[in-house]
């Protein structure tokens, strides 16, 4: 096989799985802290694609759809938590995921009502199409764009989580919520503020995303799934663990597209049972 | 603050004749629930609006009560419960179309293949803690409906399965005819008394005791001397086994296996039965079936987007009656 | 002195970097009370939690009866003979008190029967039964453990442990939360239990503690820095330093 086809598909392994990074991040982010497992995700993912649709074709800029929708549904995310989540604390820990499983069937009917059920294209950014020589060979533009905002954002996490006091309550708050009371943190908010960056991660996730699919309601449940994949290997409530097991997912499936495309949704699947046989706690996951 | 709490310490039994004869009833409803169960689904045919909704209520009761046996008693909520109601469903289906196999014998095939894929899925989703088990379930079940998406030759892939009508059961000497829907329902009903009477039995015996220790403090469960992962095994796999005869009836009822059987929204479904009916009591998931299903059949006649009602009701239900529709009926009106 | 029922043999427990048991060694006596003691913080909860089999130990091992129990998976322990309760209420909420303690007895046999009826097994019933009556439950049997008053509480968490009989018992703060009638109950419970048991102790009331220990050890930062019968323990200098100069040492 050619060794240039091979690098250009663990290139599309890598934007394929940056997208997957983010997504499960949120994931990651809202557990972590909240001990919630959010099955509105991929609807919330979903509605992300929607809105940046949607506020790119108001404004005719692609950019206000990828800076407004993400931050548009991470407030919607905080209501969500305030309204509906936060009640069941303290309650059993199966409670918030049956109820933002109910959520996500909502959420997947509301946008059916007002968008329809057919799958609307998301036209690439003029400034983005076309592609770019590698060295290697020609790669598309929008996909290393995909790789470097979700590096960027990474940063932006990573520099919020180490370097910032709002970081570490966060970083001590999922340790031991218990000391944050002690300490006289505000605890309610900082989970409201933690949902809702889970959330806008998510639906930065689908902005991104919509370009390199067409944006329909279903988008959100394999996404959600791909989420869950990547959590348990990576190991749920671990950040590093989110990022280099969204990666391995993406380029697995994509370098199984080149040999055998139908199995490329199995090969994640087994990676997972494989990490299940010999590492239960995923790969970067604390033991309990 | 001790003190007045032995104020409350009086024996329930003890307090009055009211509260004595609505314990007694609860206790006749526990003795007899059995009966009463196949009492009230002999009765379903001739109160609901037609025969198909009654054999539908039928089938996806057995596959609540038998995910209500994992989710209600042992406490373990499982997101893919879809994958054994499916296996039930294809094997029985493969084996009549495919080998020519008698309906019993496919039924039985169509169990045993169940309740072998769920000690597979079990094995591998109960190694996991906690919160892991729901997203394990539901990855590992999305894995057996893309390899029966792609397995076409065997399954029909995407247009599904068909090529197995039974259209008469011969047993003891009769003929059948199970075309016709009221002794269809009939069949089927036998196989649910069955799976009635097999739940009933396990939740009287020692193992069910244990699951519900379980289920109530895994921690104390383990230090009184359980193997918790052993017992969380064997119950995923009596409730697989439950669930994919479930699969077979509905393979028999509709002579079809449609791919979406194996669909994580068919899991998903199955736990919203099961809530909404009252998980952890015994009648709940036929309740929780019956109220499902009729909410689809009159929902979607106002509009074709039913499910965004059907969610939000499951999620006051989460929120406001989290015991369901009989658990609440219980709870409320015989104690 | 009699052959140890239970040894441990230079234990330690780490958590990533923090050391919580250092190399502890101690054998233990049948029918002996031994209270474990120390500041908070000392490594108390995780020598019980590595006696009982909730942890495996980092380093070291432990015997009981001459066998290894090193590794062995924690709900066997009961099974041979060492049984424990928690310092938090651990029971089960919504059963009553009759089948808290009634399941705990069927954990030792037909833990997977399914073919029979659990009142087939009457001994069972009838074992529950005592251990509830021995602890002071008498006319609490048919009520929901989650109803009773905390000592309740407390006393059914003890009937649990007791149930199977064991030969060890490991009670982690048994008075954890009672007033001072309820401990005097329970402290009437323990010495009546210790007659027959080779009890484990940790606790905070010192006064309780010198009153029914027949020895004491003491952690400090995961090491055992005394053992001792009370009368050394209170006289000890080390043990004055770390931990009964303080000012809640007989709080």
């Amino acid at each position: 096989m050619d060794a240039e086809l091979i690098l250009i598909q663990l290139f599309s392994g890598v934007a394929l799985g940056a997208i997957l990074v983010i997504t499960a991040l949120g994931l990651s982010i809202i557990f972590g802290m909240l001990g919630v497992v959010n099955f509105a995700h991929g609807a919330l993912f979903m509605i992300g694609a929607y809105a940046g649709l949607w506020v790119a074709s108001l404004t005719g800029s692609f950019w206000w759809g990828l800076l407004v929708a993400p931050i548009m549904i991470g407030v919607f995310g905080m209501a969500i938590e305030w309204l509906l989540v936060r009640p069941l604390y303290g309650r059993s820990v199966d409670d918030p995921l049956l109820l933002t499983f109910g959520l996500s069937y909502v959420l997947v009917e509301a946008v059916r009502i007002v968008f329809g059920n057919d799958g609307i294209p998301f036209p690439t950014p003029s400034q983005l199409t076309g592609v770019a020589n590698l060295g290697v060979g020609y790669f598309p533009i929008y996909r290393l764009f995909v790789i470097v905002v979700v590096a960027v954002v990474l940063l932006l996490l990573w520099l919020a989580l180490e370097k910032t006091k709002f970081g570490l309550i966060v970083r001590a708050g999922s340790r031991d919520p218990t000391i944050m009371r002690v300490l006289g943190v505000n605890i309610s908010k900082v989970w409201l503020l933690v949902f809702g960056v889970g959330v806008g991660l998510a639906a930065l996730g689908g902005v991104l995303a919509g370009p390199m699919r067409t944006v329909n309601p279903e988008m959100g449940s394999l996404v959600l799934i791909e989420a869950f994949v990547v959590t348990v290997i990576g190991g749920l409530g671990s950040l590093l663990g989110s990022v280099v097991a969204g990666l391995l997912v993406g380029v697995a499936i994509s370098m199984t597209a080149l040999f055998a495309p139908e199995m490329g949704t199995i090969v994640m699947f087994a990676l997972m049972a494989l990490v299940l046989l010999v590492r239960p706690r995923g790969l970067f996951g604390k033991a309990a | 603050m001790e003190r007045d709490m032995t104020v409350k310490s009086i024996p329930l039994a003890a307090t009055s004749s009211g509260a004595r004869k609505a314990t007694d009833l609860a206790a006749a409803l526990t003795n007899w629930r059995v009966l009463l169960s196949i009492a009230a689904l002999c009765l379903l045919p001739w109160v609901l609006p037609s025969k198909a909704l009654a054999v539908n209520v039928l089938v996806y009761g057995v596959l609540a009560m038998g995910y209500n046996l994992l989710f209600g008693y042992t406490g373990l909520l499982s997101f893919g419960h879809a994958a054994f109601f499916g296996a039930g469903a294809y094997v029985t289906g493969i084996a009549i179309g495919q080998f020519g196999v008698p309906w019993y014998g496919a039924v039985l095939l169509g169990v045993i293949g169940g309740g072998l894929l769920a000690l597979a899925i079990g094995a591998l989703s109960i190694r996991t803690r906690g919160i892991y088990f729901s997203m394990v379930t539901l990855a590992l079940a999305q894995l057996v409906y893309h390899v029966a998406l792609q397995a076409s030759s065997w399954t029909g892939g995407e247009n599904g399965l068909r090529g197995f009508t039974v259209a008469k059961i011969d047993i003891a000497g009769f003929s059948i005819n199970f075309l016709d829907p009221v002794s269809k329902y009939y069949v089927l009903m036998v196989f649910a008394a069955l799976a009635l009477w097999f739940v009933s039995r396990i939740l009287n015996s020692p193992f069910g005791a244990a699951i519900e220790a379980i289920r109530e403090n895994e921690t104390r469960a383990r230090t009184c001397g359980y193997d918790v992962e052993r017992t969380k095994l064997i119950s995923f796999v009596l409730s697989g086994l439950i669930c994919a005869l479930a699969g077979t009836m509905s393979a028999l009822h509709l002579a079809f296996v449609p791919l979406d059987v194996l669909h994580y929204q068919t899991s998903g479904m199955i736990v919203m039965m099961t809530l909404l009916g009252g998980a952890s009591s015994f009648f709940g998931p036929f309740v929780g079936a019956l109220a499902f299903l009729l909410m689809e059949d009159v929902f979607s006649l106002w509009t074709s987007h039913w499910q965004i009602i059907v969610g939000s009701i499951f999620i006051l239900f989460v929120l406001f009656l989290p015991k369901g529709i009989w658990g609440t009926f219980l709870a409320r009106v015989v104690r | 002195m009699s052959a140890p029922l239970l040894a441990v043999e230079n234990v330690g427990r780490r958590f990533g970097g923090f050391v919580a048991l250092d190399g502890v060694t101690a054998q233990f006596e049948p029918n002996k009370v031994t209270s474990i003691i120390g500041p908070n913080g000392a490594g108390k909860s995780t020598f019980f939690n590595v006696l009982s089999g909730v942890l495996t130990p980092s380093t070291g091992s432990i015997r009981f009866k001459g066998q290894n129990l090193t590794g062995t998976r924690q709900h066997k322990f009961v099974h041979l003979g060492i049984a424990r309760s928690y310092q938090i209420t651990n029971i089960f909420p919504e059963l009553s008190a009759h089948e808290n303690v009634r399941v705990a007895a069927q954990a030792a046999r037909s833990r997977y029967n399914i073919w029979r009826n659990r009142s087939h097994f009457p001994e069972l019933g009838e074992r529950a039964d005592a251990a509830l009556d021995s602890v002071g439950l008498g006319g609490k049997h048919n009520e929901t453990a989650k109803f009773l008053a905390h000592g309740q509480q407390r006393a059914l968490e003890i009937a649990i442990a007791l149930v199977s009989d064991p030969e060890v018992l490991l009670l982690d703060e048994p008075t954890a939360g009672m007033g001072p009638e309820e401990t005097k109950d329970m402290v009437a419970l323990l010495e009546k239990l210790a007659r027959d048991r080779t009890i484990l102790l940790v606790e905070h009331k010192m006064k309780m503690i010198l009153g029914l220990s027949d020895r004491i050890l003491v952690l400090h930062h995961g090491r055992l820095i005394a053992d001792g019968s009370p009368r050394d323990i209170q006289a000890d200098p080390d043990v004055r330093r770390v931990y009964l100069g303080q000012n809640d040492g007989y709080a």
